[in-house]
């Protein structure tokens, strides 16, 4: 799995720089997604988990570092548990669907659910050597803390927004509006800034020499308004207050 | 609690089979009404009021009239008739497909847009919601709650909007339009003009015709957008608008012919003897009008504006009467501007602001047009006028700079002198305020106001427009 991913990355990266917006979705058995999340981590002094686990963290990372902006749909069906989460973790926003809770009948209700593992709480970290749950609350114990003490209980969209695992939880009658407007709207905005902001917002809190190149906000401005998509002909800042739309180049770098 | 929708809320919207909005408005609705109660028309909710009640967009549907208790109103949502295959009529977008939904990129400023025209429709109920208490005729009462279920029936049309394209936070805008308050010192309403209270009728009446007049261009250019669902519910906002403005321009008129027959009896133009004998005299018209035409203007905006420019270029807010210009796209035209520092040629898109005020003070021209034939027709050579677009600014290029109503720049010391015979001071205003004395008896017209020429729906001048309890 880390491979096809690493490789749909590196293909898109490559070959498509005009696809600014990568959306992840997962589809299969949560509970499969724990147990092999349990497996790897009981074993984890084997080589091959070591390999394993390390090859998962590099593609991970490789998210992190990559210009797109990434958005995860939380639908019913999906299985973001443990290692998929980090997924939802990676993403620049996540959408997940609000099912009403349904008091009379079946308790489990159809609406996606997800749910952290042990291998979310330090076997992934980013290039900041913090997890992403510690870059997603800045390094903040408590929220933390709180996601720690339910690891491997089932979440829904309501909790998952509770305790800040996810960013948006439209329900039913939202959903295909507010996910087509949101990736509307991203596609329609400057590929550079994006690509500045998503990097800054990536990496807060501390920093190492990988952030410094990957998530400094001073280094991106200076590039950002340097770029044609800025100062060209048609760019951003040379049309600003004209009432003309810049003509920006779509292809992230 | 549920909603019996078609029976409660016309619509031609399919409400009845739109689980979103339901849910919207299952909402919104109670919260509406208890808005009402609060801030609406105060000591008003059991009195029958001869009311025009929307139920259809067609020629018959859009005028019922019938005794209502204000908070049974049926306030609905109307949005007027589809044009076929519409096309977008400006900007960059010219000749596209208008857009039947919000498109992504545009959707905050649509927001924005349609949160701020939102704003002032139960703002402006507010700010009247006093004036029932000193009205000077049944008539008038009634013509002041028309204008105020109205103006809720046009705060639902946008609120219709907002729940109907706009999901979560088009909700959570839709709130807070009943949450902030006219005047109110934490959460005031978004547009200046909209905080300042209406205690008088000839205020009213200024403000209907000059104010309302300002609501009207800017529904005109809304109804051009290319998002077409805003642009059709304009459309049909239009229709009643145009009442409030007939209020407006009789309400002065009305005002204008009392005076004139004072002077008459009277035989001088003594304003002092004008005043004693309990009539408005015209400089104190003219000082309300100075005041409410330039404080409209300003709703305008700046002169040369970027904001104006990049509404044109991306389809979101056209001319008013788009079709009668040539050019629909105005990338390379310009226009020639006076500021206070000489003639400046800026660019049309950015000067679009400028241009829908000039269409704006031409609309203004008519009304004051009847006003002085009353006059002259009256035998005296009195005028009242509209003051230059450059008097009294507080917004834009010519905001705080010295100019006469004539358009004459002066220095600032003769400015601040002569503005006490320009606008209303704190005497004309305790005057005017001090005519305010209620008449309640159907026919009847309170002394500084003559009868309307006509009745409402043909019913006579004294029928019992609304039945006091």
């Amino acid at each position: 799995m880390a491979r096809e991913l690493d490789d749909a990355i590196l293909l898109l990266r490559t070959n498509e720089p005009e696809i600014g917006i990568w959306v992840l979705k997962t589809r299969g058995d949560l509970n499969a997604v724990l147990k092999t999340d349990a497996i790897l981590m009981r074993r984890r002094s084997h080589w091959l988990v070591k390999e394993t686990i390390g090859m998962l963290r590099r593609t991970l990372a490789r998210l992190d570092v990559s210009s797109r902006s990434m958005f995860a749909l939380i639908e019913p069906g999906s299985c973001f548990g443990g290692t998929l989460l980090e997924l939802v973790f990676a993403a620049d926003r996540s959408y997940m669907l609000a099912t009403p809770e349904d008091e009379s009948t079946a308790p489990v209700s159809t609406g996606p659910v997800i749910a952290t593992s042990m291998i979310n709480f330090g076997a992934f970290p980013m290039v900041n050597h913090l997890t992403r749950l510690q870059t997603r609350f800045c390094g903040d114990g408590s929220p933390i803390e709180k996601v720690f003490n339910q690891t491997g209980e089932p979440f829904r969209a309501d909790e998952a927004a509770r305790l800040g695992l996810v960013t948006f939880t439209p329900d039913e009658l939202d959903w295909d509006d507010e996910v087509r407007i949101a990736i509307e709207e991203r596609a329609s905005l400057s590929p550079d800034a994006l690509t500045g902001m998503e990097a800054n917002l990536r990496f807060a809190g501390n920093e190492t020499m990988e952030t410094r190149i990957f998530g400094r906000l001073s280094a991106w401005q200076n590039w950002i308004f340097n770029r044609p998509n800025a100062v060209g002909e048609q760019g951003a800042l040379k049309v600003f207050g004209s009432g003309s739309k810049p003509n920006f180049s779509w292809e992230r770098i | 609690m549920s909603i019996n929708y078609s029976e409660k809320i016309p619509n031609n919207v399919d409400l009845a089979n739109d689980r979103k909005l339901q849910r919207a408005l299952e909402h919104w609705q109670p919260r509406f009404l208890t808005w009402w109660q609060e801030q609406g028309p105060r000591d008003s909710s059991s009195d029958d009021v001869y009311l025009r009640t929307a139920v259809g967009v067609d020629a018959q549907g859009w005028a019922s009239y019938g005794y209502v208790k204000m908070p049974d109103y049926r306030w609905g949502i109307f949005l007027a008739d589809p044009i076929a295959d519409r096309k977008i009529g400006f900007g960059d977008h010219y000749g596209e497909p208008a857009w039947q939904q919000v498109p992504g990129e545009l959707r905050s400023q649509f927001r924005r847009i349609i949160v701020t025209q939102g704003d002032t429709e139960p703002a402006s109920v507010e700010q009247q919601h006093l004036l029932g208490l000193t009205c000077p005729s049944l008539y008038d009462l009634r013509n002041l709650f028309q204008v105020n279920v109205e103006e809720g029936r046009h705060l639902w049309a946008m609120v219709y909007l907002l729940h109907g394209y706009f999901g979560r936070d088009g909700r959570e805008e839709a709130e807070q339009l009943l949450a902030r308050h006219s005047g109110d010192r934490d959460n005031p309403r978004i547009l200046g003009t909209f905080n300042e209270p209406i205690s008088d009728w000839l205020s009213f009446f200024m403000f209907t015709y000059f104010t309302d007049r300002d609501g009207k261009f800017q529904l005109k250019s809304l109804a051009e957008s290319g998002f077409d669902p805003l642009a059709r519910t304009c459309r049909f906002m239009l229709t009643e608008e145009a009442h409030h403005m007939f209020v407006g321009e009789t309400g002065v008129g009305r005002v204008v012919r009392r005076t004139l027959e004072v002077m008459k009896e009277l035989g001088t133009d003594d304003p002092a003897a004008i005043r004693a004998h309990g009539a408005v005299d015209l400089a104190t018209i003219q000082r309300y009008l100075n005041f409410w035409f330039t404080s409209s203007l300003d709703l305008f905006g700046s002169e040369v504006s970027s904001n104006a420019a990049s509404s044109f270029a991306s389809g979101i807010k056209g001319r008013p009467d788009e079709d009668r210009y040539e050019d629909h796209v105005c990338a390379d035209a310009t226009l020639e501007l006076e500021t206070p520092d000489g003639t400046e040629s800026v660019s049309l898109r950015n000067a679009m602001n400028e241009v829908m005020r000039d269409a704006y003070i031409k609309d203004c021209e008519i009304g004051l047009k009847r006003w002085n034939m009353q006059i002259k027709r009256a035998g005296y050579d009195i005028v009242l006028r509209l003051p230059s677009k450059h008097f009294c600014r507080s917004i834009g290029a010519w905001a705080g700079v010295p100019v006469d109503p004539e358009g004459k720049l002066l220095d600032q010391q003769d400015y601040d002198q002569r503005l006490a015979d320009w606008l209303p001071s704190e005497s004309d205003r305790a005057f005017v305020h001090s005519l305010m004395q209620r008449v309640v008896e159907p026919g009847k017209m309170a002394g500084w106001t003559a009868p309307p020429d006509r009745g409402i729906n043909k019913h006579p001048v004294d029928y019992e427009y609304v039945r006091l309890h």
